[in-house]
């Protein structure tokens, strides 16, 4: 019973930190259907950012964090208006290949300045963990799941009240007419851009929190994981990303725990290839089919 | 024929000269082992791009676990010219490679049987969780090595001769010539009737199901004949680097030969091959630049992706013959070929009695969820008729089409088409057993010349077999000289001769209209359903087009049923008349009755104000 809550708070953790990621991927998907695979490089960007910040540079803690976030939202801003804009008309898949190409961009430029040595990350708190019994939750768990949960309620009232998130909902659904109805696609574009890369920004944080390591591949991974949970819980749908990667994070946690860390990855693919299978437009996706 | 066996007999001494520089070059050491080995890269590269643009390119469909299937087909192979120490290299090899394509086929086969129902997005996703699920399954086995993975796994470079250098080169050849096969083997099955029933897919597949093509089929088919070529790229792999790890083959490496499918430009085997070669020399050349060369890389992949959105090349094929006559035609004719007999597609024949009804419903309905959109219809189209369905916008006339199609599965009733019932049934057999349809919305494979939008419906109603496709064999030429017979013979009657090699989307709307009518025609229809034939036609055309449907009908004698908003039209040639509204039919006769229907006449224009009082005042009393 210990075992299983500690692997269920562990998942929660992990869980959150995918979904604050998935969350970005959704809503970039949303709007411009196209499969960010530089999101998780984004990621990257801001551990490094920190990294530079703190260790190199010694600026305070909360001052670091929130150039770190605005880097991300710069990044993901120029990427959005050098690489995707030009392809808007083009195919998806064009657009596909060009995100796999800034993908690597990412990758190899951060190998080029910080060489491919990964770098420790630095302690940004030290305090002791929360004693529940025998249970132990450690602070960055606490605040981990503390953050995600209110960046995602933040975002969810923004996209429902304000202007332009109303704005970005309309775009997503029908470009042109939302157009016609006088919304400025491109700058509601480069917004989602910027609230999703955002996010991004403060997953890094919380996934270097968790895993104090920073490389310049740092992000592929929870990138791909992070996909797969947006995919899981109906790609496009801001609540399914989350439901998504709670899920994928505790199924990986109690894998870990109970059968073997190595099958972790077997048991992710599985979940989201029979969730897949059974309703092809993931849990919350409503399966539309064509109109002849 | 001649221009044929002269483009045969150029590609292959073209090939020969290539074949014989490589070899020589590497085997006098022009070409060093560092080098020759860049080359044989490449060649499995190509190998792996071209069999995923048959399904990303041809079939249209994103995967993303191509690596996948190499792994398979590396293992396999490598186990096997392990365990056959017994026999000389080169056959076990040989079985190996063969083991290794035929396993990963049939991985292919039963991932796509579940992976291939999803479309777009969610298939790319499902591929790569298949393709990492195969990544891990090899890391936790034991006869595949584990994490660790194989070693030392007989080198071809290594194998064959004692000299280095030669061994290299046979090591070349070997890749060469494989590599040589399979690009062959998808050219020629692309331009196969089997190859084209692949492209309609990627162009329409609700079109391509309703003229007549098994799409789940040809999707499978596809699938795992390009895993079968994976698996074989996969054996040439691991017998070039003697070394097998699994992490090699994870999704970054389905990803970097989608990357060369795409930039090549999907659907042109050209292009994919150019990408490869350029994708995999560029790091090579770039190597000078030494840290810098993978980001210059990557600044190149996506530039070339900005300027050239559709990939280098489109879907632009090199024809070498092309190339040839372009600077003059200097073959003489040497070969004279016996010209074979056409065979023309058959017609099928259908038993129509005198009184019975071609095509017949008993009370037809479906409900979505909660809604009736269609209830208790009950049509009857007699051999020969013209028969209107009208009714006001949203009545559920398309729905009924879509019911008589196979599109939905009816909740109640039956639908008999010549005596059998069809209800249920998937929509291509319903159209092989005799419906053709249009689209209200035009639904063409618009990339396809015309001359193919009509061959697809042909396809049935050939036999020759994938392999006679990719070897082109007698049978082959022969079918595809009677389907091309056919089908100019089809666009003739319709004053589109002159088109049949232009593309379909470059048609003006009223001759896609009506290549439409044509496809459906074309598939030899008993019944034929048109939708919305003249919406968006002007006033002449749309006289047009009662003089054709009338042409249609006598020439084909085929029943028609059609959807119409046009009055004139509905009421000018269609000698029954079906009024639907709400889901249900409201009214049958003859034009000159139903144009008279009260009820009709208040499905169009509502009740009138008085009459409307009337009855309110009526009720109250």
């Amino acid at each position: 019973m210990i075992l299983f809550l500690n692997q269920l708070i562990n998942g929660l953790h992990v869980g959150s930190i995918y979904a604050l990621i998935a969350l970005g991927y959704t809503m970039v998907y949303g709007i411009i259907k196209l499969i960010n695979f530089a999101h998780g490089d984004i990621l990257m960007i801001g551990a490094y950012t920190i990294v530079v910040t703190i260790s190199f540079m010694g600026w305070p803690i909360a001052v670091a964090i929130i150039v770190s976030i605005l880097a991300c939202v710069l990044f993901g801003v120029v990427i959005e208006r050098f690489a995707y804009k030009p392809l808007r008309s083009s195919p998806k898949i064009s657009s596909l290949i060009t995100a796999i190409g800034v993908s690597m961009l990412l990758q190899n430029g951060a190998q080029l300045i910080f060489s491919p040595n990964p770098k420790p990350f630095p302690i940004l708190l030290n305090a002791p963990p929360l004693n529940l019994g025998p249970l132990q939750i450690s602070f960055t768990t606490i605040l981990t799941f503390a953050v995600a949960i209110i960046s995602m309620i933040s975002l969810q009232g923004f996209v429902s009240t304000f202007k332009m998130g109303k704005a970005m909902r309309a775009v997503s659904e029908d470009m042109d007419a939302a157009q016609l109805m006088g919304i400025n696609a491109n700058h509601t574009i480069t917004a989602t851009f910027a609230i999703g890369c955002g996010l991004a920004g403060v997953g890094a944080l919380l996934y270097c929190m968790a895993y104090p390591t920073v490389s310049p591949t740092l992000g592929s991974l929870p990138g791909i994981k992070a996909f797969i949970a947006a995919v899981l819980g109906g790609i496009g749908i801001m609540p399914g990303a989350m439901l998504g990667g709670f899920i994928l994070g505790i199924a990986e946690s109690l894998t870990k725990g109970y059968i073997s860390s190595q099958l972790s990855d077997a048991v992710v693919y599985g979940i989201l290839i029979i969730v897949l299978l059974f309703k092809p437009a993931g849990l919350l996706g409503k399966s539309v089919s064509e109109k002849v | 024929m001649t221009t044929k066996a002269k483009s045969y007999a150029l590609n292959i001494i073209a090939l020969i000269i290539l074949f014989a520089l490589l070899f020589s070059l590497t085997a006098s050491g022009s070409i060093n082992n560092y080098y020759s080995g860049i080359l044989v890269t490449v060649g499995i590269s190509i190998i792996m791009t071209v069999s995923l643009n048959l399904t990303t390119g041809l079939l249209g469909q994103l995967a993303l676990g191509h690596a996948g299937f190499m792994s398979i087909g590396a293992y396999t192979s490598a186990i096997i010219t392990r365990n056959l120490q017994g026999i000389p290299f080169g056959w076990s090899l040989l079985i190996g490679l063969i083991a290794g394509g035929l396993f990963a086929a049939v991985c292919g086969f039963i991932i796509g049987m579940p992976a291939l129902r999803l479309k777009g997005d969610y298939l790319a996703i499902i591929t790569l969780g298949f393709g990492e699920i195969i990544r891990v399954v090899i890391e936790n086995t034991s006869i595949t090595g584990g994490a660790a993975g194989l070693t030392r796994i007989t080198r071809m470079s290594r194998a064959f001769s004692p000299d280095a250098q030669l061994s290299s080169a046979v090591q070349m050849g070997i890749v060469f010539w494989i590599m040589v096969a399979v690009i062959a083997s998808i050219f020629t099955l692309g331009r196969s009737r089997h190859g084209r029933a692949i492209i309609s897919i990627r162009e329409n597949e609700v079109a391509a199901e309703a003229t007549g093509i098994p799409t789940t089929r040809y999707k499978l088919l596809a699938f795992t004949l390009a895993a079968f070529f994976a698996g074989i790229a996969g054996g040439l792999y691991a017998h070039q680097t003697g070394i097998l790890t699994a992490r090699y083959f994870d999704f970054n490496k389905s990803i970097e030969y989608l990357v060369m499918v795409v930039l090549g430009g999907m659907g042109s085997i050209t292009g994919s091959i150019l990408a490869a070669s350029v994708l995999v020399a560029l790091p090579e050349v770039l190597r000078g630049f030494a840290s810098w060369r993978m980001v210059l890389y990557s600044l190149a992949l996506i530039t070339m992706m900005i300027f050239r959105p559709m990939g280098l090349l489109g879907t632009w094929e090199f024809s070498l013959s092309r190339a040839w006559q372009c600077t003059g035609d200097f073959l003489k004719r040497t070969f004279m070929r016996k010209e074979r007999k056409p065979k023309l597609p058959f017609v099928p024949h259908y038993d129509v009695w005198e009184d019975a009804p071609v095509l017949e419903t008993h009370d037809l309905g479906i409900v979505f969820g909660g809604l009736v959109a269609a209830e208790n219809i009950n049509i009857r189209l007699m051999n020969n008729e013209i028969v209107g369905l009208i009714g006001p916008n949203g009545a559920g006339k398309t729905t009924v089409f879509n019911l008589l199609t196979g599109v939905y599965s009816p909740t109640s009733g039956d639908i008999i088409l010549l005596g059998k019932s069809i209800a249920g049934k998937p929509t291509h057999e319903i159209t092989n057993n005799g419906i053709g349809r249009t689209f209200q919305n035009i639904r063409l494979f618009k990339s396809m010349t015309v001359l193919e939008n009509i061959k697809v419906a042909f396809h049935t109603r050939m036999h020759y077999s994938p392999a006679s496709g990719i070897f082109r064999t007698a049978q082959y030429t022969s079918e595809e000289r009677g389907m091309d017979i056919r089908a100019r013979e089809l666009l003739r009657v319709f004053d589109m001769e002159d088109v049949a090699d232009a593309n379909a989307n470059s048609l003006p709307y009223g001759k896609q209209r009506k290549l439409e009518i044509c496809r459906a025609l074309a598939s030899n229809p008993k019944v034929l359903l048109l939708d919305e034939p003249a919406a968006g036609m002007n006033p002449i055309e749309t006289q047009e087009l009662m003089e054709t449907i009338r042409i249609i009908r006598t020439r084909f004698s085929v029943a028609i049923l059609l959807i119409e908003h046009d009055m004139r039209l509905v009421m000018g040639i269609c000698e029954r008349i079906y009024v639907i509204n709400y889901g249900r039919e409201i009214a049958e006769g003859p034009p000159d009755v139903i144009a008279n229907n009260p009820d009709v006449i208040t499905a169009y224009l509502g009740i009138p104000e008085d009459v409307h009082e009337e009855r309110a005042q009526h009720a109250e009393n």
